[in-house]
């Protein structure tokens, strides 16, 4: 299975606390596609008490097995990147939307849907065109036996559609005592 | 022939409902597993008249006179078991709907739990199976099994047959015919085709002249 991997730099924001029992975090906010020369965990910006963090740059993996779900992503209204952290720290970042959806439902991450940086979305696009199959859903239904239409088990097996041993250790003559 | 066969009378059997139980068996017998060589000297022994079944057990016992038993079993492969599947799929399912194990089978499989009739040990393919329909219809015309339980317009040895047979063994035995492996078999298919046939034809007399009579009025 063709695979690629794009890498891209996340930045966190953490706000101040909303009450005085409430504690700082860090939340992914944003989503650059050149990676800039710093450590993960630099403060980028202060302004006032509003933070900017950077969280690191983590990979994309495209797998080519799921390029209509990319397609799905590209298609919607705002194309995004999912984010998700666990204690603080950036444990995945996907592109493919449902996978990013089944991580948004566990209560113990954070996950965020981040807007899809242009370049990424022209990187995947280029990924879709190389590696997309087109796979029409075909949906089984009962019709009459009598259908022409209706692709069904031949009642007759072609010879065509006979199997036989045409390579491999399978067409030679069975080892054993002779 | 009466549809109101009572088990435990266990009434003499026609000669003729004798000759039609052998027959099922006879196809049942040889869509069942490939013919030994006994079963094949037994069938180049059988002679016909003049009529179209006659006829077709000629040609029957010429082709099993003629035949080899390696050649028939691995015809027999190829037709009903096959790498993947067989040639044919001789199921009742199959021929109906399309798709194996289908309803027809549930109907079938009910229908022979209320006449008390299982499936034997050893036995693997579903019910719907052409020989194990045919080895039913042998047991009735022999009397030995007893379709009267079954429900209303299905009562009866005309009844099985029209329900769990009628409807596609006549076209099973038609692709048994032009199958690219039938050899040996293209001759049992002729003879089970006319076979399906006259019974066909033989219960839809009988109905005809139970209706006449005005049987039907009193019920079953």
């Amino acid at each position: 299975m063709p695979r690629e991997v794009l890498r891209v730099a996340v930045l966190g924001v953490s706000h101040p606390p909303a009450n005085k029992w409430a504690v700082r975090c860090t939340r992914p906010a944003a989503l650059m596609a050149d990676l800039p020369t710093l450590s993960p965990g630099a403060l980028m910006a202060e302004v006032g008490e509003v933070r900017t963090y950077y969280m690191g740059d983590h990979a994309v993996v495209l797998h080519s097995g799921e390029t209509a779900h990319y397609i799905d992503n590209l298609r919607a209204a705002r194309p995004s990147i999912w984010v998700s952290c666990d204690g603080g720290a950036v444990t995945l970042v996907t592109a493919d939307p449902y996978e990013g959806e089944a991580m948004a439902s566990d209560p113990e991450r954070l996950v965020e849907a981040l807007d899809m940086p242009a370049a990424i979305a022209r990187q995947i696009e280029v990924f879709i065109a190389a590696h997309h199959v087109g796979e029409v859903f075909h949906k089984r239904k009962r019709v009459p036996a009598t259908s022409t239409t209706d692709q069904r088990a031949p009642r007759i097996l072609p010879a065509e559609e006979k199997w036989t041993v045409t390579r491999g250790k399978g067409a030679l003559p069975p080892k054993g005592k002779i | 022939m009466t549809t109101a066969s009572t088990a435990n009378a266990a009434p003499a059997r026609s000669e003729q409902d004798v000759l039609r139980a052998q027959q099922w068996a006879l196809i049942a017998s040889l869509l069942l597993k490939a013919p030994d060589r006994g079963a094949l000297d037994m069938l180049a022994g059988l002679t016909g008249d003049g009529t179209a079944l006659g006829q077709a057990y000629r040609v029957l016992a010429e082709t099993a006179a003629s035949a080899d038993v390696d050649a028939v079993s691995r015809e027999y492969f190829e037709v009903f078991v096959g790498v993947g599947r067989g040639e044919l799929l001789p199921y009742a399912s199959f021929y109906l709907t399309g798709f194996l194990n289908e309803r027809p089978l549930a109907d079938l499989r009910r229908d022979l739990g209320m006449m008390g009739i299982a499936r034997a040990e050893g036995r693997f393919e579903p019910e719907d199976h052409i020989a194990s329909v045919a080895e039913v219809m042998a047991g009735l015309a022999a009397g030995e099994f007893d379709a009267s339980v079954l429900g209303c317009g299905a009562a009866g040895e005309a009844g099985f047959f029209a329900r769990h047979l009628e409807p596609w063994a006549a076209q099973f035995f038609d692709d048994l015919a032009v199958t690219p492996s039938a050899r040996f078999y293209r001759a049992v298919a002729e003879v089970g085709r006319i076979f399906v046939d006259i019974e066909t034809r033989a219960f839809a007399l009988e109905a005809k002249a139970h209706r006449a009579s005005g049987a039907g009025a009193r019920g079953l």
